[in-house]
């Protein structure tokens, strides 16, 4: 496997870029602004972009770099500038009615992180891999996804609802990029497709919301309980 | 066995391109009237193929497109309860339809209910575990937009919670499944085709912690697809917000597409030896569905809502017959999957005739069912009887198989558990049928006789067919079990525990 | 030995004596950034001078706390430096009493006793600014314990000198993530803790002051002695900032006196770096309100989380 046998100086690499990622992660989180929002995912994507890439380039993966190529062209560009019309179309600027205040998210978030850190490190001690990147990898990985399930619980705008899901498939995307570089170049085409028609679905869907429901907060939306 | 494989692959061809035909002509032709007739064309002979190809698929299991289509028996059983679902519902969506003087948009119905069909159908037929996910993934974009057909305030709620909910969680079984290839590339190749039967092959191998991480990640995320609790919420309000043949696919069709994967990993995990952990969560996520959902059930006010949370306990039982396993449990949850299919479908319509007469969803304001619905009031009044799981019904056999199946287990708590539970939903159930049927009018000026009577003469007979053919399968289903049925589910169960015991 | 107790001497004098110089620079910095002329860089000895020739004034409600706070205060910011490298990089005479935990809980028994004071006089302005100072500190506290154990995992020590050596030897630790996210937790602190924007709190406008507040009601040389402890107190989080984590080089080795005194400028140049990237944050931040004053410290928090978490890579 890769990660096992890797230069330090291409693991100091891989490790600054999957951590600058969490990162943004977490300024997604702390930020009331949704094009702060923005901004840190589509840098986010651009990180894996280059993540996609540097693994190309010390696995000997050629694929990876069309795999970077598109990762930064749709995710880095086409989403961020899908969801800018949304935002634009939508007349909101900031998270207005957060459950959670920015910096308790920020701690609950760490807390995550941790318990994060405490699965990845018993994962990679089951397979004696501690103290290489893939523990790391996996730690990034999860926390993304606990991160992105955190957005979606205490932020209500549409738009961080969105960003909140393409949190949970960037974390996978990085994780699985450094873990399984070698998985199959169709598998990660469709994935990204398919994350386009996501995204395609929610500017439809909140166009109705906006429309039919007057609202673009999805805290709004309870009338069906029980 | 060459002539074999290609009658095999036209089948398989014959199932997925009607769906594919009439999602494009609706969009081409955007005429009401002739999308009706397209969609339904197609959904007949989709059911035909299936049915064609229920006894090919038990011979061999094949692989078509460089591996990436696989047909196997569990396969072929799921496309039948979907194929059942599809025609059944296409048939009563044309009187439904039509009923919601909506002919403008209704193109648009029809282009994503066959385009729903379509990726449902395309679930147990991906060999590949990624393209499974993804198809998976799609079946839940496309059925958003038919859950906020509508387009109340409601119905855009519900799809909201649908996709935002069931896209959040689907995203931690595609999370397992990485998790399941890397475990797999330490052992294989890097790069190699993550199909059913490669990571089954390496089970074996895989390191147990990571094969658990792995597993549990996948259940949630498949689990949240299926509705089962706690991951269960967007469901009630799915099924409840949806047109009523919509809700019907969901139940019906598109959980069973996802149970499959769930029974898929369960053999993958027995071939790991992860030891009695993974069978125990899912019977116990399959007992704790029940429990959710009787008490739902019991304290319910709307009507669809009171079976969406009946999908979320069959689903419960499934669970529970698949965590069983052996022989006896798949059999009696396969059974139990065509039988949910048929007769939820049943009351989804019957609910639908009942909602298109008393202009409400709320249980409290139907009264006298039969009055108003004498015939299709009498055929939901035995869907509910069954669905409930008493005796004469298809039901009752497959609850009964699965009871049997878990006292072998030694999950033996989850059987009494299961028990209590389906006792205390049969009554919970049944009384709110008993309140809309043989309950005391309450006084309703709003709602005079005339308009009953001219809302029964709307009440066209494309929405009395299909319970009838739901109906009566049901019923023979209920007082004979084929043999045939119980070669193919003994092969099913063979395939699915080869070559390891939990 | 005897050329190691001049240093360690050395060491305390450095501080005792630069303190109020950097204070000089960052104020004269700030307003001309803002194009204005700004104090000269020496005013911060010009005050103290004032003071320590002035009256003292003591409440009538004052009692002995009021007069041992600001001693005992002063003290402590002497005995940090023994802790501590500030000319040498390896450990002097009574370094060993303590490592870089030590040195914090020194640093906070002297803000314990000032927040006492504030409260002894019994005047309502104290009891504000002592409130306000433990509030924060809570606040602050857990982020610095965090950071300390992601520096004692970083080095297996928590020794502030084989932290340094650490870094200077192995250039590959110095540009991990871990270490880099530690740099950036501290630097954050260090704003709060040396009264920076943007908690900014060295005013007298009521809503705000927190330290002003909790030596309102002295006067004299006492206060020359308290404003004179916040100096060094400042000095010294710049230096275990820029020897320990950011900047580890340019410390005597050898311990000559030329090499001491190249350390002491070397020290005030890495300071005047740290300073200019204070200046900055002051000038580009606004001043947080009272009650989002946590917002920085859990972002902090979350760099030194982080930074535990990248440290696992090695």
């Amino acid at each position: 496997m890769l990660a096992t046998h890797l230069q330090p100086l291409a693991a100091s690499l891989f490790s600054l870029l999957a951590i600058a990622s969490l990162l943004l992660a977490f300024v997604m989180v702390g930020s009331r602004w949704l094009k702060d929002y923005l901004g840190a995912f589509a840098l986010q994507s651009w990180l894996i972009a280059i993540l996609s890439a540097a693994v190309g380039y010390y696995g000997h993966y050629p694929e990876l770099y069309l795999i970077a190529a598109l990762t930064a062209l749709f995710r880095g560009m086409l989403l961020p500038y899908l969801l800018f019309r949304i935002i634009q179309r939508l007349n909101v600027d900031r998270e207005l009615h957060e459950r959670l205040a920015p910096s308790s998210s920020l701690v609950v978030g760490a807390a995550l992180v941790l318990f994060a850190f405490v699965v990845s490190e018993h994962l990679g001690n089951s397979l004696h891999l501690t103290g290489t990147i893939v523990v790391l990898a996996l730690t990034v990985m999860l926390s993304m996804k606990l991160i992105g399930f955190l957005m979606l619980t205490v932020r209500g705008e549409a738009i961080s609802q969105i960003l909140g899901l393409l949190v949970l498939e960037n974390g996978i995307f990085l994780g699985s990029q450094i873990l399984v570089p070698g998985m199959p170049l169709l598998i990660e085409l469709v994935i990204l497709f398919d994350l386009l028609v996501v995204v395609a679905c929610f500017g439809v869907l909140v166009r109705y919301l906006v429309m039919h429901a007057g609202t673009s907060s999805a805290h709004t939306l309870r009338r069906l309980v029980g | 066995m060459p002539a074999d494989a290609s009658i095999v692959a036209s089948l398989v061809a014959a199932i997925l391109l009607p769906p594919l035909i009439a999602v494009l002509g609706c969009l081409a032709i955007r005429r009401a009237r002739p999308c009706e007739w397209l969609n339904l064309i197609a959904s007949i002979v989709v059911f035909v193929a299936v049915l064609l190809l229920l006894p090919e698929a038990l011979h061999t299991t094949r692989t078509f497109l460089r591996g990436y289509l696989i047909v196997d028996p569990l396969g072929a059983w799921v496309l039948l309860s979907v194929a059942t679902v599809y025609l059944l519902a296409s048939i009563y969506a044309i009187g439904y339809m039509r009923h919601l003087k909506e002919d403008q948009r209704l193109y648009r119905f029809y282009a994503l209910f066959a385009g729903f069909a379509l990726t449902t159908l395309t679930g147990p037929l991906m060999n590949n575990i990624g393209v499974y996910w993804i198809a998976i993934e799609l079946t839940t974009l496309v059925s958003t937009f038919l859950v906020c057909f509508e387009l109340g305030r409601e119905s855009i709620e519900a799809a909201w919670k649908y996709i935002v909910v069931v896209s959040g969680g689907i995203s931690l079984a595609l999370l397992g499944i990485i998790l399941f290839y890397w475990g797999g590339s330490l052992h294989l190749s890097a790069t190699y085709d993550l199909t059913w039967s490669n990571l089954r092959g390496v089970a074996p191998q895989l390191n147990a912690t990571v094969a658990l991480t792995a597993f549990l990640l996948v259940f949630i995320g498949f689990g949240t697809k299926v509705g089962l609790a706690p991951m269960h919420t967007w469901l009630p309000d799915a099924h409840s917000e949806g047109p009523a043949p919509v809700s019907a696919m969901l139940s019906g069709a598109l959980l069973n597409t996802a149970m499959i994967g769930i029974a898929r990993f369960i053999q993958i995990s027995d071939a790991s030896h992860l030891g009695l952990m993974p069978r125990a969560v899912v019977v116990t996520i399959g007992a704790f569905s029940l429990f959710v959902a009787a008490l739902f059930i019991t304290r319910q006010t709307g009507i669809k809502r009171l079976m969406a949370y009946s999908s979320v306990e069959h689903m419960g039982v499934m669970a529970l017959g698949f965590g069983f396993g052996g022989p006896l449990g798949i059999a009696g949850a396969l059974y139990h999957m065509l039988g949910h299919s048929l007769n939820k479908s049943l009351m989804f319509f019957g609910a639908g005739n009942a909602m298109q007469v008393f202009h409400t969803k709320r249980i409290s304001r139907i009264h006298r069912v039969l009055g108003p619905l004498p015939v299709s009031g009498l055929l939901w009044l035995a869907g509910a009887v069954a669905i409930t799981g008493a005796p004469p019904f298809g039901l009752f056999l497959s609850e009964m198989t699965i009871l049997r199946a878990g006292l072998a287990g030694p999950n033996l708590w989850a059987v009494f558990v299961m028990l209590l539970l389906l006792i205390v939903i049969f009554v919970g159930f049944l009384n709110h049928f008993r309140a809309m049927y043989f309950g005391p009018t309450v006084a309703q000026p709003a709602s005079p006789r005339a308009t009953f009577a001219e809302e029964h003469a709307s009440l066209s007979s494309w929405c009395l067919v299909p319970m009838w053919l739901a109906l009566v399968p049901l019923l023979v289903l209920g007082l004979w079990w084929p043999q045939s049925i119980s070669h193919y589910f003994a092969v099913v169960a063979a395939q699915l525990s080869a070559g390891a015991s939990p | 030995m005897t050329r190691d107790i001049l240093l360690q001497i050395g060491q305390v004098v450095t501080v005792l004596l630069l303190a109020p110089l950097l204070q000089g620079c960052i104020l004269q910095w700030e307003e001309r950034v803002q194009r204005a002329r700004g104090p000269g860089i020496f005013q911060p000895y010009r005050d103290l001078w004032k003071w320590f020739h002035k009256q003292s004034v003591v409440p009538e409600t004052a009692s002995l706390v009021y007069w041992i706070a600001p001693i005992v205060a002063f003290t402590c910011m002497l005995t940090v430096p023994i802790l501590i490298p500030v000319l040498t990089n390896y450990p002097l005479p009574l370094s060993n009493m303590g490592d870089i935990l030590g040195g914090g809980l020194i640093l906070t028994l002297g803000s314990f006793l000032i927040n006492l004071a504030g409260l002894d006089s019994g005047s309502p302005a104290g009891g504000i600014g002592s409130s306000r100072a433990v509030m924060l500190g809570i606040l602050a506290e857990p982020t610095l314990i965090l950071v300390f154990v992601g520096i004692t995992l970083l080095a297996k020590a928590m020794l502030p000198f084989v932290v340094n050596h650490l870094l200077v030897a192995q250039p590959a630790v110095y540009w991990s993530p871990a270490h880099l996210f530690l740099v950036a937790a501290f630097f954050i602190l260090l704003l709060v803790e040396t009264d920076r924007l943007p908690i900014h709190s060295s005013t007298h406008i009521e809503v705000y002051m927190i330290d002003e507040a909790r030596i309102l009601e002295y006067s004299g040389p006492l206060l020359a002695l308290l404003k004179w402890a916040s100096m060094m107190k400042q000095f010294i989080l710049y230096d275990i900032f820029t020897n320990v984590l950011l900047l580890p080089w340019g410390l005597s080795i050898h311990g000559l006196a030329v090499g001491a005194f190249g350390a002491a400028i070397a020290l005030f140049l890495k300071f005047l770096v740290v300073a200019l990237a204070v200046v900055f944050v002051e000038t580009a931040q606004s001043r947080l309100r009272y009650f989002r004053y946590q917002e920085p410290l859990a972002a902090s928090f979350l760099l030194a989380i982080l930074a535990i978490v990248a440290n696992q890579l090695r």
